[in-house]
């Protein structure tokens, strides 16, 4: 019989006024590490790891919605963690995010 | 976050600074010409940064969660030892010599009297460092450069303790020699093992790392330097299984002489995350150099390898097989190069990686690499990864097997093809033993 899924436990990371529009930032969570981005005034986060070589995306810089990896330019969508360029194929982890009383939270999802 | 940023939390001087390595110098008898060593190594490390994240051997790496800063060398060498750290390869082995060690210091020590009465030599290298001192001078990070990298330098200036093996001129050492290195939960290990065996010696050594408990954390900083000399025959075993909390980077070397046979064979299965830089060199005509090696890794363990097999000589042979087989999101690097300098003619070079991914979410990378630089050689070289064959798992069940008994058969038949160059029965037992203890129950 399989296990009831359980939902993730919230990670305080930083207050809401440290994460600026378009600045993606990068965090360690329980020995992950993530990148927290405002995009439109929403507030989003991904694994901070590039699908394609298992590199760090936290240097990059965005296109639009997309952060651009900073080895060879695949571009994940921090809303969803898709993968929208080649060289990389696979979607990145995207977590939960909650921002209770200025504070940001994140639930590692997988 | 930027490089510095990654750099500033792993360079800690809190634990590992001056006061850390001049507090060492005092407490240590060493003979003078080991402190000038570590002086030096000790000057390379304050003056060489920590690995580039773009550097082609460390650019698949990732340091950011290591803080040096919670770890602590054992300077005072105050010992508790760690109960429950298991012991794998001795099941049902006689053994000539042993050697224990708790975060990095031998604790204790034996040796067949007959052996010791022919001139072997077994025991903590901090202790043969005095009692041998010429001939631990000689070999001691004669293979290994402190310039390798800072945690060479680390390593080579403050290198705790360890194990030194020395196998005199045309001796045989039957039975073999069994070396435990037990870390406790949050401890350092910075031992360093020293294995040199004189013309037409022979010997087998097994060798394996463990903590208490398989969430244990550490910090495991080391160095291996296996020395042959001409017609020499060595079997070296390492079992590495560090607790899934461990941070485990180690130099490996080997020197092999004319005429002379390496088998090594490397199991790693433990620490969280792994960088391994070995090397082999085949330095005379005749040389022959096997190794083996198995990784086994499950949740989000990150193991590296770097490999390098440095034909020198003319008319060396040397094989390189690893196998993984990864769980989870757990993630191994191989980067395997031949070497061939100018004027080994001859040669004869082998390399291959095979990789089975047990889940969608692991990832290998296999990067095997060829430099030639003489023209009458016999060098190749392969990879492969995939997933389990589904149909594989269907036949095994359409003959009463269970998903997980299947996946078990397949994965000890993946490993086999090293088993079976394995001639020690018990750590073909032992090995098969640990990889069936890892492999995950499947639905």
């Amino acid at each position: 019989m399989k296990e009831p899924t359980t939902m993730p436990p919230f990670h305080y990371v930083c207050p809401r006024d440290q994460i600026r529009p378009n600045e993606p930032q990068t965090f360690e969570i329980d020995d992950r590490f993530v990148v927290l981005v405002e995009i439109d005034q929403v507030v989003h986060c991904i694994e901070d790891m590039c699908t394609h070589d298992g590199g760090t995306l936290g240097d990059g810089q965005l296109d639009g919605a997309c952060l651009v990896c900073p080895r060879h330019g695949a571009k994940f969508d921090v809303r969803t963690g898709k993968a929208v360029c080649m060289p990389a194929t696979e979607d990145t982890p995207s977590h939960t995010v909650k921002i209770d009383a200025g504070k940001i939270y994140v639930a590692l999802n997988n | 976050m930027t490089t510095s940023a990654m750099t500033d939390k792993l360079d800690s001087t809190e634990t590992f600074g001056q006061p850390a390595f001049d507090r060492l110098l005092e407490k240590r008898i060493d003979p003078t010409w080991l402190t000038a060593k570590r002086k030096q190594a000790w000057e390379v490390f304050q003056s060489i940064d920590w690995p580039n994240p773009r550097d082609e051997n460390w650019m698949r790496s990732e340091l950011r969660g290591l803080r040096l800063s919670k770890f602590a060398p054992n300077i005072d060498e105050s010992v508790e030892i760690p109960e429950g750290t298991p012991v794998r390869l001795l099941e049902g082995v006689d053994v000539s010599a042993s050697l224990r060690s708790v975060n990095g210091v031998v604790v204790s020590e034996s040796l067949d009297e007959g052996l010791a009465g022919q001139g072997v030599v077994v025991g903590s290298l901090s202790r043969c460092a005095r009692d041998h001192s010429a001939l631990v001078e000689r070999y001691l990070h004669s293979l290994i450069c402190p310039k390798s990298d800072r945690f060479a330098a680390l390593q080579a200036a403050m290198w705790s303790d360890g194990y030194f093996v020395y196998v005199p001129r045309n001796v045989r050492v039957e039975k073999p020699i069994h070396l435990h290195a037990a870390m406790g939960d949050g401890q350092v290990d910075l031992s360093h093992t020293l294995i040199v065996l004189e013309s037409g010696a022979e010997a087998t050594v097994l060798f394996e790392s463990s903590s208490p408990d398989v969430t244990s954390k550490g910090l495991h900083c080391g160095g291996v330097e296996l020395i042959q000399h001409g017609n020499s025959h060595l079997r070296y075993v390492n079992l590495q299984d560090w607790g899934k909390g461990c941070w485990h980077f180690a130099h490996q070397r080997a020197s092999v002489g004319r005429d002379s046979q390496l088998q090594w064979t490397v199991a790693a299965m433990g620490a969280k995350f792994a960088q391994v830089d070995q090397r082999v060199e085949l330095i005379e005509p005749g040389a022959r150099s096997q190794v083996n090696g198995v990784m086994f890794t499950q949740d989000r363990q990150h193991l590296v390898y770097n490999t390098l097999q440095h034909h020198k000589a003319p008319h060396c042979t040397s094989d390189f097989l690893y196998k993984s087989v990864l769980q989870d999101r757990s993630r191994t690097v191989w980067r395997g190069m031949i070497k061939v300098s100018e004027g080994a003619q001859k040669t004869d070079g082998y390399q291959r990686n095979d990789n089975l991914m047990l889940s969608d979410a692991a990832r290998a990378d296999s990067i095997p690499g060829l430099e030639i630089n003489a023209d009458d050689v016999r060098c190749t070289h392969g990879s492969t990864s995939g997933r389990v064959d589904e149909e594989l798992i269907f036949y095994a069940q359409s003959r009463g097997f269970t998903r997980s008994e299947a996946i078990r058969m397949i994965v000890t038949g993946f490993f086999q093809q090293i088993f079976d160059r394995i001639t020690i029965q018990t750590v073909r037992e032992a090995l098969g033993a640990a990889i069936a203890r890892q492999v995950r129950q499947y639905e």
